[in-house]
């Protein structure tokens, strides 16, 4: 059996071609390729009349190069090549900081004017 | 009362009693339609009577080629059917 061609015609994987890797008890195969690898039921498994050589429980690198003829190409994996996040550059806020900064300092420098005033009024009054 | 406009038979007509011990006449929206399969016609599983659009995608159907269009057996049947296809393919 290890080394047959088969399609998977039940469930997410139907419609896509697979080795069998290894036999196991009760009918079932593990099957391996464009397939997720796993194990499978010989009811849910088509054949082509090809045979694959492969050693049993072959890696799925060595299954995809002895599929390469069916056009079974290597699954990749859940792992996503990181992209480089753009930051956010708060340009706005930082001119809107200075501005406040700017009336704080302005309000500060009304205020000591005040403040010399009353004190001057203060001096005149005693 | 209901508005004129749901008192049609388009709507589902519950009786519902009151606090008060009437009995007074309401309308609801009526359950969705089974889906069918495409091919053989039978009812198809896997897939909620409610307005579908509100669930995400996985909710909607079975995850598997045809999900929620061809019922499982037919959709076996076209994947032989693909199958016998690429033999004939190599034959030739």
């Amino acid at each position: 059996m290890i080394g047959r061609v088969c399609m998977k015609i039940a469930g997410r994987d139907a419609g896509k071609i697979g080795v069998i890797i290894d036999t196991l008890e009760n009918g079932f195969v593990l099957i391996d390729g464009a397939v997720r690898r796993r194990k499978c039921n010989v009811m849910h498994l088509e054949f082509l009349n090809e045979e694959v050589k492969i050693k049993k429980g072959a890696s799925h690198a060595e299954v995809v190069k002895a599929l390469a003829k069916f056009g079974v190409v290597e699954r990749s994996g859940k792992v996503k090549p990181k992209t480089e996040r753009l930051k956010k550059k708060r340009k706005v806020k930082a001119v809107k900081v200075e501005k406040k900064v700017k009336v704080k300092e302005e309000k500060k420098e009304v205020k000591a004017e005040k403040k010399v005033v009353k004190k001057k009024v203060a001096k005149k009054n005693a | 009362m209901a508005a004129n406009k749901y008192r049609s038979r388009t709507q589902r007509r519950v009786f519902v009693k009151t606090p008060g011990g009437e009995t007074r006449l309401t309308y609801r929206k009526r359950k969705e339609s089974k889906q069918q399969c495409g091919e053989c016609g039978a009812d198809l599983k896997g897939i909620p009577r409610v307005k579908i659009s509100k669930l995400s995608k996985t909710q909607r159907r079975p995850e598997r080629p045809y999900g929620g269009v061809l019922c499982s057996k037919c959709m076996r049947k076209k994947m032989v059917e693909k199958v016998l296809k690429l033999l004939k393919g190599e034959a030739q």
